[in-house]
């Protein structure tokens, strides 16, 4: 329960933390932290136009999108205390309930006609499968290292070992923090403030969506990030008592989002040609934290 | 007091007394005759395996003259559930097939044998999982392969469907003749024809052949690669209701082969396991890679049918790993997910055959980029094609996540092993799995959005509209199916653990403890499912609440200020999955044909422009062996030279060396 409130305290200040650090980096005062907040606010008050095209699923799939990102942050534990959500093998299930949302989202892009909506749909389901196996070789080497094979349990066993698995988390940051950006569609793999349709990935898929389902997809965006966050803090907390646990978290949050704002406003996007072979570089971090794993757990001999 | 082999020999009885009736019976009732001898056929085995299931084997023995010997009629659990699985897609396959013979009205006789051959169908499938003789195996297992290829060529009018059905034909003889070496082998080894010979000869030799042998006898008919390429040929050409039942059933059959040499085995199940294994995941992978790129909706489907092969023989790669390592939980998740996905997977691919089926009878063509919007005309089948490809992908809350979830829990439980070939090996079984998984919500976004969604690409001739009730109700009755296996997963789970604590019986297996935590994982996940659900009409809820009383506008769809779209600029399936394409393009071989406007052509005239997808193992190694072989048997072209003369020859010179032969004893 502690790990679903604090991310919904940390999706509301995160996209809010971007934007300012991408103003403040440009010389710009930027808007208060609270505005990608009172957006949705006015989203969900307005009313919305529908392309004369499109069908139920179309309606329907910002719930379903919506539904699969609550659950799957019901999934994600807080250091020693569970997601509310936990069983053997639950990290199958959060990758698995996150798909079903991606699923809707791209057939209801689908659903408008609209040719620009399509290939953002082709590429957000080619990325994200290239972002598939980088996660599941991150869990379980994990899985391998503590023997345990729930969320909370390989975190909270994770540093009783050695000191080197600082080491193998720090690597497993980055993947996470990677897999984050391809889930969320960011700065290296896709651009939310580009101009033009042909370049964008995600943006072009809602580009029919108005008013309450807007809101509601933005939302997911918002708590997609902090639920990625909340893995990575995971990765570090451990057995810590919650003292000094709630205000870590919400430091490696901000920390996380002051990082997605400064690669924002300091590199360009990848070519879109060149997208898939970065995601195959995720790939082989993540075998490399398996091997290391390997070494770690004496199995290499 | 009737015993129950009684039930047999009426089943028996009754189907010749069908078969031969359906002749004399009025053209409109031949397919409520079919239905009616399927339906008695389904239940006189259903009963007898559900009585194995809830109870003991059940052994019966015919006697079959001297040769054979007594034929032993041997049904486990592992045929009953088998048995089971194959009743239900038939039945559902004969009343939705009854829908779809409607739009072909034309000969009686074709629907004469099509009955009869779907009858014979059924029941050789059955018969294939009860008989225990080698040699009454095999004609079981040909009847049926002779039986599923008539059905495949309905069309026969079609010269592309004859072709598939000869290349079907070929390669499942291919198959019969690996498996008879295996028990021909076996036959001079043990002089028994009995599968428990299987047994006695794994205790004795080396296994590695034997098993090499009849995986490839039945992994031809499963459709492993590199020994799969009869299935995308075959499925397109059937008609939805039998390409349904075969991609559902029969493939099944070649796992269900698998699983029981693979009980006899005696020793080397970590490299048997590890063998398995690795062709399984390349399998799944190359599947569900070409399951993207194709265009044709029938062939997609095929090949997803080999990716899900793959699926389940991962899980029989595990299994077979946790015997050798002695790790009963490995053996029961590997086993237990494989029979599981056995069971969804034919639930859902008849279910997807169905639909997709509707589809072409509405709209006569297999081309989804010719499709869209169908939606709106047809939305019931459009909602089961959908829930057919959110099972497919694995997601929850469908049944393909339950499966999956076992095989993926298995890998997670392989990784505590201590050797590191099968650590790495897991691992990067485990990777791909989660690819196939990311590809295949690639593949049935694309396949859904193409074919239902946006607006019709092409003008049709006449409107699509929905099928008959007769067609939807069987699809409906397999969504009740999957939502069980989802929702109430326990009452698979119990026959499954039963079936496998008694499969490998020379193998000190106990029910193991943490096998049931397992399954409380999974009645938990159908509650979290149930959880998910819940919030999902919560959050509509509170949608129709908010947007009650705003205002709702129907516009275009936005096309970026361009004013004159027209629905050929729609995003085809074609250009969706380019991308991917393009970055397997090693595997996924496209050729092209176009001309290229020459240097002094001033005026062009209008040109086409088309590109096609070729099997990798087919054109890059199968075809190129079969044409050295016709190259090398072109040079005894003269033995068969069309002269009656040669061919009398032939058979004196045949006579006389026989009796030469006896006579100086070299022969006996």
């Amino acid at each position: 329960m502690l790990s679903v409130i604090l991310i919904i305290l940390a999706g509301i200040f995160f996209t809010g933390i971007v934007i300012r650090t991408k103003s403040i980096a440009s010389g710009r005062k930027g808007p208060g932290l609270l505005q990608p907040i009172k957006d949705v606010i006015r989203l969900f008050k307005k009313g919305s136009v529908y392309s004369e095209t499109t069908s139920f699923i179309f309606q329907i799939a910002p719930t379903i999108y919506f539904s699969s990102i609550i659950m799957a942050m019901l999934v994600v534990p807080f250091g020693q205390s569970k997601g509310l959500i936990s069983f053997n093998g639950d990290f199958i299930f959060f990758a698995y309930v996150l798909a079903l949302g991606k699923f809707f989202s791209i057939i209801s892009a689908l659903d408008t006609g609209s040719s620009f909506e399509g290939m953002g749909a082709s590429r957000e389901a080619l990325y994200s499968m290239f972002a598939e196996p980088a996660f599941f070789i991150l869990m379980g080497s994990l899985a391998i290292l503590t023997g345990f094979s729930s969320f909370q349990e390989i975190f909270s066993a994770l540093h009783l070992g050695s000191y080197v698995s600082y080491a193998i988390a720090t690597l497993a940051t980055f993947v996470l923090l990677m897999v984050a950006m391809v889930e969320n569609s960011r700065m290296p793999i896709d651009d939310p403030k580009t101009h033009l349709e042909l370049t964008m990935v995600h943006e072009v898929m809602i580009l029919d969506n108005s008013g309450f389902d807007l809101g509601l997809i933005l939302t997911a965006g918002y708590l997609k990030f902090a639920i990625f966050g909340a893995l990575i803090f995971n990765l570090f907390v451990g057995m810590v008592s919650y003292q000094y646990a709630i205000p870590l978290f919400f430091a490696i949050e901000a920390f996380m989002a002051v990082l997605v704002g400064l690669i924002e406003s300091f590199m360009a996007r990848f070519r879109m040609s060149h997208n898939a072979q970065f995601i195959v570089a995720l790939t082989s971090v993540a075998l490399l934290i398996f091997f290391g794993v390997l070494l770690v757990s004496g199995k290499f001999l | 007091m009737f015993g129950l082999d009684f039930l047999l020999n009426i089943s028996s009885f009754l189907t010749i007394i069908a078969i031969i009736s359906i002749f004399f019976i009025p053209y409109r009732y031949k397919a409520h005759l079919a239905a009616s001898a399927v339906l008695f056929n389904a239940f006189a085995t259903s009963f007898l395996a559900l009585h194995v299931l809830t109870g003991n084997n059940l052994d019966f023995l015919v006697s079959a003259g001297s040769f054979f010997g007594n034929i032993s009629i041997h049904i486990d659990d592992l045929s009953a559930w088998f048995i089971l699985i194959i009743n239900f897609s038939s039945i559902t396959g004969v009343f939705y097939g009854a829908g779809y013979l409607k739009a072909y009205k034309d000969s009686s006789a074709r629907l004469n044998l099509h009955w009869i051959l779907f009858i014979l169908f059924q029941l050789s499938m059955v018969w294939v999982c009860m008989l225990q003789h080698g040699f009454a195996f095999l004609v079981a297992w040909e009847v049926m392969s002779l039986s599923s290829m008539l059905l495949v060529i309905y069309d026969h009018n079609n010269p592309k469907t004859i072709r598939a059905g000869i290349n079907y034909l070929v390669q499942m003889h291919i198959s019969v003749a690996f498996l008879s070496v295996g028990f021909i082998w076996i036959y001079f080894q043990t002089s028994s024809f009995n599968f428990q010979g299987i047994e006695t000869f794994s205790n004795s030799t080396n296994n590695i052949l034997l098993f090499l042998i009849f995986f490839v006898g039945f992994g031809i008919k499963a459709g492993f690669i590199p020994l799969h390429t009869w299935l995308p040929h075959a499925h397109p050409a059937a008609p939805s209701h039998v390409s349904g039942v075969m991609s559902g059933v029969i493939v099944k059959l070649g796992i269900y082969g698998i699983f029981r040499v693979a009980s006899f085995l005696g020793s080397d199940f970590i490299l048997l396991g590890e063998i398995v294994l690795t062709i399984s995941i390349i399998t799944g992978i190359y599947g569900i890679l070409n399951a993207a790129v194709h265009r044709d909706f029938k062939r997609m489907l095929a090949y997803c049918t080999i990716e899900n092969i793959g699926i389940i023989g991962i899980g029989i790669g595990l299994g077979m790993i946790g015997i050798g390592n002695g790790s009963s939980l490995l053996y029961y998740l590997g086993f237990g997910g494989a029979l599981l996905h056995v069971l969804n997977h034919s639930l859902f691919k008849s279910l997807l055959f169905y639909s997709a089926g509707s589809v072409y009878q509405q709209t006569h063509t297999r081309d989804m980029d010719k499709l869209g919007g169908l939606i709106k005309s047809m939305p019931q089948t459009a909602l089961l094609f959908l829930i057919g490809a959110i099972a497919i992908a694995g997601i929850p809350p469908f049944n393909g996540f339950i499966s999956e979830f076992i095989i993926y829990s298995g890998l997670v439980e392989g990784l505590k092993s201590n050797n590191l070939d099968q650590i790495s090996l897991i691992v990067l079984t485990l990777a791909g799995i989660s690819m196939i998984g990311g590809i295949s919500i690639l593949t049935f976004t694309k396949t859904f959005g193409t074919i239902f969604l946006g607006s019709a690409r092409e003008k049709m001739h006449h409107k699509p509209q929905e099928v008959s009730y007769l067609m939807l109700i069987p699809q409906y009755f397999i969504i009740a199916a999957m939502l069980s296996v989802s929702f109430v997963p326990l009452f698979y789970i119990k026959p499954i653990s039963k079936i496998l604590h008694g499969l490998f019986s020379h193998f000190e297996i106990s029910e193991p403890s943490a096998f049931l935590s397992y399954s409380e994982n999974l009645s938990k996940i159908s509650i979290y499912s149930t959880l998910f659900i819940g919030i999902i009409v919560l959050v509509w809820t509170i949608r129709l609440y908010v947007v009650r009383n705003k205002s709702k506008k129907m516009e275009p769809t936005w096309g970026c200020s361009y004013t004159a779209p027209n629905t050929r600029m729609q995003y085809t399936g074609k250009s969706f999955s380019k991308p991917l394409g393009k970055i397997f393009s090693f595997l996924l071989i496209e050729r092209k044909q176009f001309h290229e406007i020459d240097n002094g052509e001033i005026f062009p005239v209008s040109r086409k422009y088309a590109t096609f997808y070729h099997d990798f193992f087919e054109t890059r190694i199968i075809d190129r062996i079969t044409q050295r072989i016709i190259y090398a048997v072109n040079y005894f072209k003269f033995i068969q030279n069309g002269r009656m003369q040669s061919y009398v020859l032939y058979g004196i010179v045949f006579i006389i060396a026989i009796f030469i032969l006896t006579f100086l004893d070299i022969i006996q």
